[in-house]
């Protein structure tokens, strides 16, 4: 049994990579995913803007790609709501609206609601979030946006020393792994949000906890909590990321974690073999085709000589040929002006991607 | 390999390590590897004076390493200052034993069974936990003679490789070390023990960077040749062969020559479940199971994970007839070495631990199974289930050994 040997190997776990390795799997693929590192999209607040959508090459497409992606993260227990069709205005960190196509449920119910009493909750000692200043600023923006709501600021203070500054980071790590702390933050949270509909806080509920245990928690509660997306890394973001990945995990992908890919290897045309750079000597995958979702300006990965992407997604050197005919390439790898990508266009290739592997099944074998 | 000298200025600051650290997960104050690592050695480079205990608190577990996007070796930056740390008096005497498992294992073999029954007496621990601060809740493992020897060449045309036992198998577990030779015999290696030292990670880890140069030094001596010869070297426990495999933790830098026979070395070591899968993946592994009935729960180590050789013995006793097995894939287990010894860390290195053996215990399996000794010692004494290397399950599977 050689288990070294994928039916797609994907290299890079953001968006599209995540995607893709899905994909695949969907596709009855045996599949590896090789990753340094979560990707940008942890990077972000955690959701998904619509920019960019209208580039999209088929809205049909892209509506089954957004579905596919939507169905695996409630599985994995990070559903993501909303659709492309409306764009609903969500807080920021600043206390504005941001327009947002797609969001974690905790982000994606902290739209302005007149009818809703809502409060902005702070934590005393938290870096970079200002409950004072959001409230004042969101009930202005919400004005602005036509909304009228008004947003009153509380600050609750934890007994456990966090030291300085406290970050979303650790409260959301403790939030995971501490029953005491979880029985501490209801009872802080149950007095601030007295009289109140709806608080908004920090995004900070959990690295891990799904969307079962943050319900469980809003339940308990007995008010409807949203988060607000903090500095980066945000912890909604890392959330999503973290069950995706574990729920990939689950299906049977094989997860390379930590060293980037070295090389690439070529038989006859085709892309057959890749070397991680693990310590000492490096690791060979053998693959009958290869998803590259490296991100932005890695195109020095295969030499420099890729230009554009043919109509299925493989690079093109300058001269017009192709590197190889089992390569495709997911999410924004050959980044400039004029490609770039938002969030939704990631999921878009992703998936094609892994279809597109799917495609090459048998054709290539490295032998 | 992480390019060392420019790695630091690859820090973003965007705090994914400290996504990923076990010890910033359950103590409050702990500032993390980004803040031990990358923020401290700026100063530290510009001999800023930023001595803190926190460092001693690093468990070493690469898992910073690991998630960073741009490949700064957070963990050794934290070694270093670890290395330059002060520590009192008493605790800076105990480390110096906990830095040399090699001579604490050749004292407790003179007479291993005295040693054994010393050891186990709860007034002795309860004295060592006085004196030298040493955890009397957790047991020093049993020491036996050291006896572990080159066997009689198996057959004249085997590829030959060298086996690096390290202190546990050496001096605690010849046994193991027997089950390791038979197992390669099985699949046609013929096996040479190498005369080697203790491979330097508890040097390291205790702060002692001139023992683990000289460690490193001694063990590259010992080995050079026969890699020179075409031997591959294969370390059973997963923590010796992290430190083959980056050169000694680059203990050895300054010395060109030296440097480059430990490259040598690093670039033919290989971890024998790795070794295994390779041969399984040529197609010559031996397959010659006994079909068995055995539930297992496998425990990837912290220095398995940072290999980034994937999960052999995962998939190499999936192929036994009859075994089941779950990877638990629940962090580290805490022990870290000699961390969960240490009286001011116990606690520390249990609540790291507890996931996984919550896992362990949702699990319910026959036998737990870890390539790592220490990972063992932990997990037995934090839930109730036996622990072995994966090794002895793969050699009892075959027919032939349990005919013979």
């Amino acid at each position: 049994m050689e288990s070294n040997r994928y039916d797609v190997v994907v290299v890079g776990a953001g968006l599209a990579g995540l995607t893709a390795a899905a994909a695949a799997v969907q596709q009855n693929l045996k599949a590896a995913l090789v990753a340094t590192g979560p990707g940008s999209f942890v990077l972000g607040p955690g959701w998904l803007t619509t920019a960019d959508i209208a580039r999209a090459g088929s809205a049909q497409e892209l509506k089954e790609a957004i579905a596919f992606f939507c169905e695996k993260s409630l599985f994995a227990g990070c559903s993501l709501e909303g659709d492309l069709s409306t764009a609903r205005p969500l807080p920021t960190l600043l206390g504005d609206f941001q327009r947002v196509a797609l969001a974690p449920s905790s982000l994606w119910k902290a739209e302005p609601r007149p009818d809703t009493s809502s409060a902005v909750i702070g934590v005393r000692g938290l870096s970079s979030f200002d409950e004072n200043f959001m409230a004042a600023r969101l009930s202005e923006c919400s004005h602005a946006l036509g909304f009228s709501c008004a947003y009153a600021a509380r600050q609750i203070s934890l007994s456990r020393n966090f030291g300085v500054p406290v970050t979303t980071l650790r409260i959301a790590t403790y939030f995971d792994r501490d029953p005491e702390f979880r029985a501490e933050l209801m009872d802080a949270l149950r007095s601030a949000a007295q009289g109140f509909a709806r608080v908004l806080l920090p995004g900070m509920l959990g690295l891990h906890s799904s969307d079962h245990q943050i319900a469980q928690f809003e339940h308990d509660l007995g008010c409807s909590i949203c988060e607000v997306p903090t500095l980066p890394p945000s912890v909604p973001g890392l959330r999503v990321f973290h069950r995706l990945e574990s729920y990939l995990g689950k299906l049977g992908i094989e997860l390379f974690r930590g060293y980037p890919v070295q090389s690439f290897e070529f038989h006859r045309d085709a892309c057959t073999e890749l070397r991680i750079a693990s310590p000492g000597h490096s690791m060979l995958l053998r693959a009958e085709s290869v998803v590259l979702a490296t991100g932005r300006n890695s195109a020095e990965l295969l030499g420099n000589d890729c230009v554009r992407l043919d109509e299925q997604m493989r690079p093109l050197t300058s001269s017009g040929a192709l590197v190889a005919p089992n390569l495709f390439i997911a999410g924004s790898f050959l980044s400039n002006a004029e490609t770039s990508r938002g969030d939704t266009l990631e999921i878009l290739t992703g998936y094609r991607a892994g279809n597109l592997a799917a495609s090459t099944r048998g054709n290539y074998a490295a032998r | 390999m992480r390019p060392d000298d420019f790695a630091i200025d690859n820090c973003l600051k965007c705090s994914l390590c400290n996504t990923v650290c076990p010890v910033l997960g359950v103590h409050p104050q702990y500032p993390g590897p980004k803040r031990l690592g990358p923020e401290l050695e700026r100063m530290r480079r510009e001999g800023v004076r930023t001595d803190t205990e926190w460092v001693e608190y690093c468990l070493g577990c690469h898992r910073c390493d690991l998630v960073c996007p741009s490949q700064v070796n957070v963990s050794e930056m934290i070694a270093r200052a670890k290395a330059e740390h002060r520590k009192p008096l008493v605790r800076g005497l105990r480390d110096w034993w906990f830095a040399r498992p090699g001579l604490i294992g050749l004292l407790a073999t003179i007479l291993p069974a005295i040693s054994n029954f010393a050891l186990s007496l709860k007034v002795v621990r309860l004295l060592m936990s006085k004196i030298m601060l040493i955890e009397p809740r957790h047991m020093f493992p049993a020491y036996s003679r050291p006896d572990l020897r080159t066997p009689a060449p198996a057959g004249k045309d085997r590829p030959r490789v060298l086996l690096f036992p390290g202190c546990f198998i050496r001096y605690n577990q010849p046994d193991l070390g027997r089950t390791i030779i038979a197992l390669l015999e099985q699949n046609g290696f013929a096996v040479e023990v190498a005369a080697s030292e203790c491979c330097g990670v508890p040097a390291t880890a205790n702060g002692d960077a001139t023992l683990a140069r000289a460690l490193a030094r001694a063990n590259v001596k010992a080995m050079t040749h026969q890699v020179e010869s075409g031997m591959r070297v294969v370390a059973a426990c997963s923590s010796c062969g992290h430190r083959l495999k980056t050169a000694f933790g680059g203990t050895l830098e300054e010395d060109k020559k030296l440097a480059a026979a430990a490259q040598k070395i690093a670039a033919n070591t290989f971890d024998l479940g790795e070794l295994l899968m390779q041969q399984s993946n040529a197609g010559k592994l031996n397959t010659r199971f006994q079909p068995t009935s055995l539930k297992l729960a496998y425990h990837a180590p912290c220095h398995q994970k940072s290999q980034g050789i994937g999960r052999p013995w995962y998939h190499l006793l999936r192929q036994i007839p009859g075994v089941t097995i779950e990877d638990l894939d629940s962090g580290c287990c805490g022990m870290s070495g000699t961390y969960g010894f240490k009286q001011e860390k116990y606690d520390v290195s249990m609540a790291v631990g507890h996931d996984l053996f919550e896992s362990i215990n949702t699990a319910q399996p026959q036998m737990v199974t870890t390539e790592c000794a220490t990972c063992q010692f932990q997990i037995e004494h934090g839930t109730a289930f036996k622990t072995i290397h994966p090794a002895e399950v793969m050699l009892q599977a075959y027919s032939e050994h349990r005919a013979g």
